[in-house]
């Protein structure tokens, strides 16, 4: 009877007030904006590598490291700030009876909101600068839900990230500080642009862009796509004569001469060329949302333990 | 052959550096024995230098540098940790030179010597720290200050009573580890305060108040026992922590939200769970009525007054309907007619049985809605202690003071421009306390 009368609202129902707090905040403060960001980002993405985005090997490496570095940055600004700047009053309201793990999970639902409409935003801003997507799906049997997924996982798992930081992180100077380490280290590491070896490459396995990447290549099935940076250096090298004789000229009038034999040529290239980690295929796709999904939690629990510990905060 | 000749002039530099050290030490009041203690040593330069900031992260800095440094001699030259490690290295052996630089420049003004000195330190360290260590010429401006703990008034070590109804503080001792020192920043502090009463908390800077606060509501446990209404605080944390009211110096509340929703989102918070939507709506509609903040509850918080702001933290916490209401500075940056109102309003909190402890820096133009005031000092050994509590008139005899404001002079070190009687009156206070018990 008496646990009965000095019950207090539980985990589930703070969520709910901090969730009410959020959305509040996103109508009436300036968190909208991260919407139209989204969008600008994406269309200035798309206007550049947009052409040949899942059309050619090199467009999807160099376009889906691209998209991958949009999640990124729009996953690390939707939420680097947020706890930091508020760490005061989590602090009073942690002494009230506040429950970290409602905190941090109303910002998580909060903040998928976010990343989701960002997701949206950016395969619309796809579709409208005419971004071809890939003609076969692994999942849904939708290439374009298929895509958004990774997109959203990425976005989510950098914002998480961001998350991470903010609860740990003691200013809002700090943060902010920090977030460009993290993004240069994001992309520096990807493993798929920067060619990296030995324990270089096995950082990789820690960063978010690395299997996010992977799982845009993979659906983009990278392995079949024709490689194209061969056929163009040999045009540019068509009258490069050597004892006298245009070897290359010669190769090149035969190949420019037929469609069938340049398409030939091009998916040569692109078939010595492949990667196997890139293979079309359900397995690897999981793998790479499995780690996103992974990091997601990992992030998530530091945030949680390190908020824990917020009374300990200096004067 | 080079390696050797290296080897040996770091060997060489390093001993003259412990000697010269151990003399600087010496000279400025530091155990000798940081001097050959690798780190500490760094550490306790600073304090030489009255830089005691700086000293930490240099010393920190320096075990960094030097883990780092052992730990890249594992990685074969020219590969990828070990071109990673030495780029940490670089980074962090600068963050070393500019906080060597900063407490060399410091140990420069404390032994009047020119900053041309700092040269000879980067470039020479082992000689110019013989020369500074052993020549009489040299002698610092200032010692580091030395705590002796057995320093101040005796403990009167007298447990307060424990009361049935209001609350019982019995505080042996609040401790504090500090790198390479323990310290005591309240020590036996022993009072009861019925329910009903308005008490001032009032004490210098550093006096220990904020630590008391916190050792009180138990959000820093203390080596004390805390008694609410009879029931452990300590022990039933948990449940007993809605039963106490905390409004922080600063209005910690979210300036996006309307007065309405905070204090929605407070009751919800802070009210149990088995009060009904309708019970709770009626409680904040009371509250925003009883602290005048119902003709603004749509108002956003930022767009409030400092005083309706500070309403509306206090109405807060005192929608939980605590027992227990503890306020740090509510009057800062209010001018005197709203600093007045506010009191009142405390004074009217107080009368409906609860007990209102509240820090301020002006009691004087608010004093006579006060019963109690607990003062507390530090004492020589820079420990916060009880020097009186009790009724606000007997404190003024206690004293032989006419206002708080001369109370706190009287309690204050010399150094802060206070008479330096911090000792005095907590034995006083001890010997008046076993009187009473006989």
């Amino acid at each position: 009877m008496e646990n009965k009368k000095t019950r207090h609202k539980g985990r589930f129902s703070q969520t709910f007030i901090y969730l009410g707090k959020l959305f509040r905040m996103f109508v009436f403060q300036n968190d909208w904006k991260v919407l139209p960001m989204a969008a600008i980002i994406a269309g200035l993405v798309c206007y550049v590598i947009g052409a040949n985005l899942f059309k050619t090997m090199e467009g999807t490496a160099m376009g889906t490291f691209a998209v991958s570095c949009i999640c990124i940055w729009n996953g690390f600004f939707n939420s680097i700030q947020v706890v930091c700047r508020e760490r005061a009053i989590v602090k009073r309201e942690h002494r009230s009876g506040l429950h970290i793990s409602s905190y941090i999970m109303a910002h998580m639902i909060y903040q998928a909101f976010l990343c989701l409409c960002q997701t949206l935003i950016t395969l619309i801003v796809f579709r409208v600068t005419n971004v071809t997507f890939p003609e076969k799906s692994l999942v849904t049997g939708w290439s374009v839900i298929d895509i958004g997924i990774t997109v959203f996982l990425v976005t989510y798992c950098a914002d998480m990230m961001a998350l991470m930081i903010s609860s740990l992180v003691h200013s809002t100077t700090t943060a902010m500080t920090i977030m460009p380490f993290l993004l240069i280290f994001q992309l520096v590491f990807s493993g798929g642009f920067f060619s990296l070896e030995g324990f270089a490459m096995k950082i990789t396995d820690f960063t978010i862009t690395k299997w996010g990447l992977r799982a845009l290549c993979t659906q983009g099935d990278y392995n079949s796509l024709p490689m194209v940076a061969i056929w163009s250096s040999l045009i540019k090298m068509e009258n490069l004569e050597i004892l006298g004789v245009k070897p290359i000229h010669e190769i090149a009038k035969f190949i420019y001469g037929n469609e069938d034999y340049l398409n030939a040529f091009t998916l040569g290239c692109g078939s010595l060329n492949q990667k196997p980690e890139y293979a079309f295929s359900l397995e690897s796709l999981l793998q790479c949302w499995g780690f996103l999904l992974l990091f997601i939690i990992i992030y998530a629990s530091i945030a949680v333990i390190s908020l824990e510990l917020i009374d300990r905060d200096r004067r | 052959m080079f390696d050797i000749i290296i080897n040996v002039m770091v060997t060489v530099s390093w001993i003259f550096t412990s000697v010269g050290t151990y003399g600087i030490f010496r000279k400025c009041g530091v155990k000798w024995y940081y001097c050959f203690i690798p780190f500490a040593r760094e550490y306790h330069i600073g304090l030489c230098a009255d830089r005691e900031k700086e000293g930490r992260i240099y010393m920190v800095l320096s075990v960094l540098y030097d883990v780092l440094n052992v730990v890249n001699t594992f990685f074969g030259e020219g590969t990828v940790p070990n071109k990673v490690f030495s780029i940490l290295i670089l980074a962090i052996a600068t963050g070393v030179a500019i906080y060597g630089i900063r407490v060399y420049l410091g140990l420069c003004r404390i032994f009047n010597r020119s900053k041309k000195w700092l040269f000879m330190w980067i470039f020479f360290e082992g000689i110019t720290s013989v020369i500074w260590g052993f020549n009489k010429s040299f002698m610092p401006s200032k010692q580091v200050e030395t705590i002796d703990r057995n320093a101040g008034a005796k403990v009167a070590g007298i447990n307060a009573k424990v009361m049935d109804m209001g609350l019982t503080v019995n505080i042996t001792e609040r401790t504090a580890i500090d790198l390479f020192r323990k310290k005591i920043l309240l020590k036996d502090i022993h009072l009861n305060i019925p329910l009903g009463h308005m008490v001032l908390l009032l004490g210098g800077s550093g006096a220990g108040k904020t630590t008391f606060v916190n050792a009180v509501t138990g959000y820093e446990k203390a080596d004390a026992k805390i008694l609410l209404n009879g029931k452990d605080l300590y022990a039933d944390y948990g449940k007993m922590k809605y039963d106490i009211g905390f409004v922080p110096q600063q209005d910690l509340m979210r300036g996006n939200d309307t007065v309405a929703l905070t204090l929605s989102d407070a009751a919800s918070l802070r009210l149990p769970a088995s009060v009904s939507y309708d019970e709770r709506k009626g409680r904040i509609q009371d509250v925003l009525e009883e602290f005048g903040l119902a003709s603004i509850k749509g108002s956003l918080v930022e767009k409030l007054s400092g005083g309706q702001r500070k309403r509306l933290s206090i109405a807060m916490e005192f929608i939980s309907n605590p027992s227990l209401f503890i306020l740090d500075e509510p009057d800062s940056g209010l001018d005197g007619v709203v600093a007045r109102g506010l009191f009142e309003k405390l004074r009217a909190i107080a009368d409906t049985g609860k007990i209102v402890i509240v820090i301020t820096h002006t009691p004087d133009r608010v004093i006579d809605l006060f019963d109690d005031v607990i003062v507390l000092a530090k004492d020589a050994s820079r420990t916060g202690r009880l020097a009186y509590y009790g009724p606000v008139k007997g404190s003024y005899e206690f004293f032989g003071k006419e206002s708080m404001e001369g109370v706190l002079l009287s309690i204050n070190q010399k150094d802060e421009g206070g008479e330096g009687k911090a000792d005095e009156y907590v034995g006083k206070y001890s010997e008046k306390l076993k009187e009473k018990v006989g």
